[in-house]
């Protein structure tokens, strides 16, 4: 599988499509604009995760959109078509039934896009971005993101030495594997503390927090980043100008009204569906320019 | 570096701003959403809330500028907890995290423990996946070892097993568990009935539960062994208490 060229993108670009496509997957609840949503993240975790994706989707959300379609009629009894009665007295109404499953559309295409989220914006890009704003904050993120794996390579250290002893999870009956190993966790805390302090005075002898220092980043924003930040932008912007005039959302209770179809609101489902579509053109077109050199 | 004595039981003006920021922005809005927002009114509202209740630590955090050794403790602390959750990720609901999040709340103080259970929630969710629930549970850890610092600080918590495990047990069931469950039907369904939310905390109770009782388990093996480990640090290294 090739790797997805979206990636590689600066990571504001990587946010702000990120923030848009999940802010309006779940402000926008529309036939149309939760069809192209679910659509599109759909195509994205396949482009991004090939055939494991169309598993998870298949076995996990599909179920998980027919549940929560049923749960909705359930505890909502608003609407005006009522279809049938429950055995307790309760109508099912069909808007309950068509808005339980646009709120399921619309939770499954979030999961879907968080799905892909997790793929391209990777912590790295996250304390990026978010290293000016809260500089305390990421840099304790990113120690964090180190510590993890480096405790657990510092456990199978102090877990080797305790062997030679005598003292691993290895050695003897169940009470006494379980003793040791807290044992071993215990070493293993106290020196991460001490560690932890022995690293913060290493810090600050370097002159950490001082003005006029500089951090390191491999991130640079060239001109195919402003193109395509630039061209998101302004889809972002007409799909905006399509919510401001109501054309972006449609009404359920009590009963269902839809705006009417005109230019303009072709207009803004077709800048939203080339919105969420951003990377999957990229990656194709990407994937053609390799092909055809 | 010793600013004041440990013994000192006043609440900070950091906090009582935090708190006072917490009650003037959440009526706020709800206000706000209410006329604004619409259909999707109930989740926004309760999105917004979880950003605006962490925002103040976050930015009273950062405007007073860390030393180096505070951001290095509240990272190792969040750090055993993300291992922590992941060692036990087989079962489920078993996890140290809030134990490890009351612990450095009680030792570190209340914005240490907020820090440390926010910070977890978030980057737990690296490994775990991220996802709308992101936000809520940095929201409830955080929560859990903000109260525990500030019911340390007026001396209704000690650092004893008994008063711990009591309290950990009840904070991690209707602290984290009802809001997770909260934010879960607010995620789930569209419109917020108090069926639904009856049915998810009945359906949610066990789930709870074995939360609980996993904290209670942790705070009464780990609890004293890891608070003299760190009150160690912190007279050897003479780290300052706020």
């Amino acid at each position: 599988m090739m790797k997805d060229a979206f990636s590689t993108f600066h990571p504001i670009v990587n946010f702000t499509y990120f923030a848009a496509v999940l802010l309006f997957s779940m402000f926008f609840m529309h036939p149309v604009f939760l069809g192209i949503s679910l659509l599109c993240s759909f195509c994205y975790s396949v482009v991004l995760k090939g055939k494991k994706a169309v598993r998870f989707n298949l076995l996990y959300l599909l179920p998980l959109l027919l549940f929560m379609a049923v749960l909705n009629p359930a505890f909502n009894h608003a609407g005006v078509t009522i279809l049938f009665y429950l055995k307790n007295g309760n109508p099912i109404t069909m808007e309950s039934i068509l808005y339980g499953l646009a709120t399921a559309c619309m939770f499954v295409a979030i999961i879907c896009w968080f799905s892909c989220y997790n793929v391209v914006m990777t912590s790295d890009k996250f304390i990026y971005l978010f290293g000016k704003i809260i500089p305390g904050l990421s840099l304790i993120l990113s120690m964090v993101l180190r510590f993890v794996p480096r405790y657990k390579a510092q456990i199978k250290v102090i877990s080797n030495a305790q062997k030679c002893i005598g003292r691993d999870v290895s050695n003897g009956n169940i009470l006494e594997r379980a003793k040791n190993g807290i044992t071993i966790l215990s070493i293993m805390t106290t020196w991460a503390l001490e560690n932890a302090i022995e690293t913060a005075d290493s810090m600050k002898s370097r002159g950490y927090g001082l003005p006029g220092r500089t951090s390191f980043s491999i991130f640079r924003l060239d001109n195919r980043d402003k193109a395509v930040f630039v061209s998101m932008l302004g889809l972002i912007a007409i799909v905006l100008a399509g919510a401001a005039v109501g054309q972006n959302s449609m009404r359920f209770f009590p009963s269902l009204k839809l705006p009417s179809l005109t230019a303009l609101s072709m207009g803004v489902y077709l800048a939203y569906l080339a919105l969420c579509l951003i990377p999957v053109i990229i990656d194709t077109v990407e994937e053609n320019k390799w092909k055809h050199m | 570096m010793q600013e004041k004595p440990l013994s000192d039981n006043k609440l900070s003006r950091r906090t009582l701003v935090a708190i006072a920021l917490i009650v003037l922005v959440i009526p706020a809005t709800i206000l706000f959403g209410v006329f604004f927002l619409g259909d999707r009114r109930y989740y926004f509202i309760s999105l917004l809330i979880i950003f605006y209740t962490m925002l103040p630590f976050i930015m009273v955090f950062e405007k007073r500028k860390p030393q180096a050794r505070e951001l290095i403790v509240i990272a190792v602390l969040a750090a055993i907890a993300v291992a922590g959750r992941a060692a036990f990720f087989m079962l489920p609901q078993f996890k140290p995290v809030v134990a490890i999040v009351i612990i450095a709340g009680l030792c570190f103080g209340a914005e240490a423990g907020f820090l440390v259970g926010a910070v977890t929630g978030f980057v737990s969710n690296f490994f775990f996946g991220q996802g709308p629930w992101t936000p809520w549970q940095m929201f409830c850890f955080g929560i859990i070892g903000f109260l525990a610092g500030i019911l340390f600080k007026k001396g209704v918590l000690q650092k004893e097993k008994l008063p711990l495990c009591i309290f950990g047990g009840l904070a991690t069931f209707f602290v984290y568990g009802g809001i997770i469950d909260l934010g879960s039907v607010l995620m789930f369904t569209p419109k917020f009935s108090w069926q639904a939310l009856m049915a998810t905390y009945i359906s949610g109770f066990w789930f709870n539960i074995v939360h609980a009782a996993a904290t209670v388990f942790f705070l009464l093996v780990i609890s004293q062994p890891m608070i003299e480990k760190l009150d160690r640090i912190k007279i050897k290294y003479g780290l300052i208490e706020r």
